[in-house]
């Protein structure tokens, strides 16, 4: 396992300070911290809820107070590596619901993606204001070495976790200032601004005035709905929720005090499926009649744009040097992750056999749910597991189990190393991208653990990125 | 502003206004309590703020019996109460969270830090013993929330929603507490006048923190029926009473108008009840009716709400 912070027992040099810093700390300011810490996020209600779950009361996500560092140059590797990605994610949605160039050259196998239940079929054709379908994009990266790092998921819908980059700063900052005032870190906070000019720059055709965005949100009881909030809060944008618009000739306009008022950019945070029960699931009840008419019509964007979830898809995935090579002509600046695609005979059998050494996930799967971690699996899980590849390869990758990178957490009188990855969240605009120099950390708390989800049992960090 | 957002402001202030009602009935509750019983015919005090509170009924479907033990668990923390202060609460709080955006983090923080304190309050040991100081912590936290949204709030169309809410709130429940001393408390007419009636009348003022006001208003007079009415309904000076709140939603509606530029039936509803206030007097609501009178005002400001919520909440076209 690769010690972000400790070189055998030596601190790396990066974290050096943060270690002398830790030991001094008294155990007692410690719980005193925490405890403030987690009141604050009680207090303003950073919370998210999990499901599949009999409590499906709010929780607050654990938070661990030593920090995470990334050194400029790490950034900088990141950072191109991830809009590299970026650009080349919203190139391929553009050409496979258009002219398929990419099929046509043989890079891709065509039932890959005409197969593919998440290749919306009604976007074929279809003009996507500015050709960017997917405008945010969070990239899942982990570390096994020092060498590099590695991208182990794609996130192109609706990625989460941006509004805890910036609140556990914000915490850290309140808790700790003193580590401000010595450190060189890279802020955090102008994200929402970012955000704002990158989904104004992406203005619908039929749209001649300033644009006036929204965010769409299910509602309070979705998981992620502090995050709508606090994002719609920090961009001074409306959150509405479906019933708060209203299409009208095609038009859409949400619902205000004094009549209808039109809106032009949607930033949606709720499924495809959901976002028109007229031409998606007519049982969707969260969505808005005629919404996808008025986005066709070219009145209002959507953001992401429907069907974007095909490039995160995790058969898509294994593709991923190709899209780049084909669509930028570089090479990928940032590795994936070997796949073993079931669908494939060749793949299956070796999966199948060698099942105990190897990380199983559904094809569409996210959040950590439905997922095999072969070597810690009981007996029967592998069976079941076995047998559900056997039933629906096609709904099953596989991938070697990675040892992710360490970071050490506080726990009780000492520290002690767990495992981490990092979501940074990149922008991309009309003519300009973004990223905000940090991202999420996610940290799995129990020891030995590899799966970092919040609703598992995951933590979160602050994570810094180091000015110089 | 969205309608949705205008609607949940008006509601989460209506339930603030509600708790600090409920809180202060059961002061009045328990002060009659405390008094010796001097009272002829009187019904059960603590059954009155039932009736008072308009949920009698719901009582009695949880409960065989009226006891003081119940009531005041029933009225403050019973899950099967939805008008309970802690449902109250509850209601806010969750209006409140669909329109963060809509509020101070400061605002935000009072409503739900006060949810957390309440929901951790282990209201199955509740001890009658506290109820003094249950319920001080209630106001306290009302005047906490008030405070904190005259300071901190943007004062825009949003703020006047809010104050729509409390004062909308407020009249309701100073026209029903009067309205059940006069149906409720007093069995007959024969009784009006005479030192049971002037005791319960004391005690209304009691329940609407209006008793030294009174005094101070009119001087250290004897408490009268004419005075009081006159105080409850008319009196500019009183926070609680009908002609305040009134007034408040008047010019609270005045402000939207000028804000959208654009007038509407429900301000010239409000006026034209407000401008009947103004040219009314005690005498001749007594000779008109009190109950009548009340029936009367609580009908008409339910229409003005219904106008609000089409001019407002509904956010379609006209």
């Amino acid at each position: 396992m690769y010690n972000e912070v400790f070189d055998k027992k030596t601190p790396r040099k990066a974290y050096q300070d943060i270690i002398t810093w830790a030991n001094s700390l008294p155990y007692n300011t410690l719980i005193k911290k925490k405890a403030e810490a987690e009141n604050l996020f009680k207090k303003i209600g950073i919370t998210f809820s999990v499901y599949n779950n009999f409590d499906s009361s709010e929780r607050l996500i654990p938070f661990d107070m030593f920090p995470r560092i990334i050194t400029k140059l790490e950034w900088l590797e990141i950072q191109d590596g991830v809009t590299q990605r970026a650009l080349a994610i919203n190139a391929f949605l553009r050409d496979i619901y258009n002219k398929c160039e990419i099929v046509k050259a043989k890079k891709i196998p065509a039932d890959l993606i005409y197969m593919n239940p998440a290749y919306e079929i009604k976007m074929v054709g279809v003009k996507v204001p500015h050709n960017i379908y997917s405008p945010i994009i969070g990239t899942d990266i982990i570390r096994t070495d020092i060498k590099s790092f590695k991208v182990l998921e794609d996130n192109c819908r609706t990625p989460s976790g941006v509004s805890y980059m910036i609140e556990n700063r914000e915490i850290m900052m309140r808790m700790f200032p003193e580590l401000f005032e010595k450190n060189n870190i890279e802020p955090v906070e102008n994200y929402s601004s970012y955000l704002n000019d990158t989904l104004k720059s992406l203005a619908p055709k039929k749209c001649d005035n300033d644009p006036k965005i929204v965010i769409l949100t299910p509602g309070p009881l979705n998981s992620a709905y502090y995050e709508h909030s606090y994002l719609a809060d920090t961009m001074g944008v409306e959150l509405v929720q479906g019933s708060d618009l209203i299409v009208e000739k095609n038009i859409t306009y949400m619902r205000t005090t004094q009549g209808m008022q039109k809106v032009d950019i949607i930033y949606r945070r709720i499924d495809d499926d959901f976002i028109d029960p007229i031409s998606f699931n007519e049982n969707s009840v969260i969505g808005v009649p005629g919404l996808f008419h008025s986005y066709k019509s070219g009145y209002v964007n959507i953001c992401s744009a429907p069907g974007s979830g095909i490039a995160d898809d995790k058969a898509i995935y294994a593709y991923m040097p190709e899209i780049i090579r084909f669509y930028l002509g570089e090479e990928p600046k940032l590795s994936g992750i070997k796949t073993w695609r079931c669908s494939k005979t060749a793949d299956k059998n070796y999966v199948l056999n060698h099942l105990d050494k190897l990380v199983v996930k559904e094809v569409h799967g996210s959040g950590g749910y439905g997922m095999l971690i072969g070597n810690s699996a009981s007996k029967s899980k592998l069976n079941v597991f076995k047998k559900k590849i056997s039933n629906n390869p096609n709904n099953y990758i596989a991938q070697p189990i990675l040892d992710l990178s360490s970071v050490p957490i506080f726990k009780n009188k000492s520290l002690s190393p767990r495992h981490v990855d990092l979501r940074p969240f990149t922008l991309i605009g009309n003519r300009k991208r973004k990223l905000v120099p940090g991202g999420l950390t996610r940290v799995a708390l129990k020891e030995g653990s590899l799966v970092v989800n919040s609703s598992q049992g995951g933590g979160v960090k602050d994570t810094w990125v180091l000015k110089n | 502003m969205l309608s949705r957002t205008a609607e949940n402001l008006y509601w989460t202030a209506r339930y603030i206004e509600r708790a600090d009602s409920i809180a202060r009935l059961l002061e009045v509750a328990y002060r009659i309590h405390l008094i010796p019983n001097t009272s002829e015919g009187y019904l059960n005090e603590w059954e009155s703020i039932l009736s008072a509170a308009g949920i009698k009924e719901s009582y009695l479907n949880n409960y065989k019996e009226i006891s003081k033990n119940k009531i005041e668990y029933f009225l403050l923390f019973d899950p099967n109460n939805s008008s309970s202060v802690k449902a109250c609460i509850e209601s806010a709080r969750n209006n409140l969270k669909m329109v963060r955006t809509a509020v101070t983090l400061e605002v935000w923080n009072t409503v739900n830090t006060w949810y957390h304190e309440i929901d951790k309050y282990d209201t199955e040991k509740y001890d009658t013993k506290n109820l003094p100081m249950t319920l001080d912590w209630i106001k306290k936290q009302v005047n906490l929330i008030k405070g904190t949204i005259n300071n901190t709030q943007l004062i825009n169309d949003g703020f006047d929603f809010i104050y729509l809410g409390i004062f909308y709130e407020r009249a309701d429940f100073t026209a029903r507490i009067i309205d059940v001393k006069y149906y409720i408390l007093l069995p007959s007419s024969s009784y009006v006048g005479t030192q049971v009636d002037n005791f319960q009348w004391s005690i209304m003022l009691r329940s609407v923190s209006a008793y030294r006001g009174f005094k101070w208003a009119y001087g250290n007079s004897q408490i009268d029926y004419t005075k009081i009415i006159d105080f409850l309904i008319l009196s500019e000076l009183c926070p609680r009473s009908i002609f305040y709140a009134l007034d408040k939603i008047q010019h609270h509606l005045g402000r939207l108008t000028k804000f959208y530029k654009s007038d509407n039936k429900a301000h010239r509803n409000i006026k034209a009840i407000h401008r009947g206030l103004i040219n009314s007097s005690a005498d001749e609501i007594i000779e008109f009716g009190l109950h009548e009178f009340l029936t009367k005002f609580i009908d008409d400001m339910s229409t003005t709400y219904s106008d609000l919520e089409e001019v407002y909440f509904l956010g379609i076209d006209k």
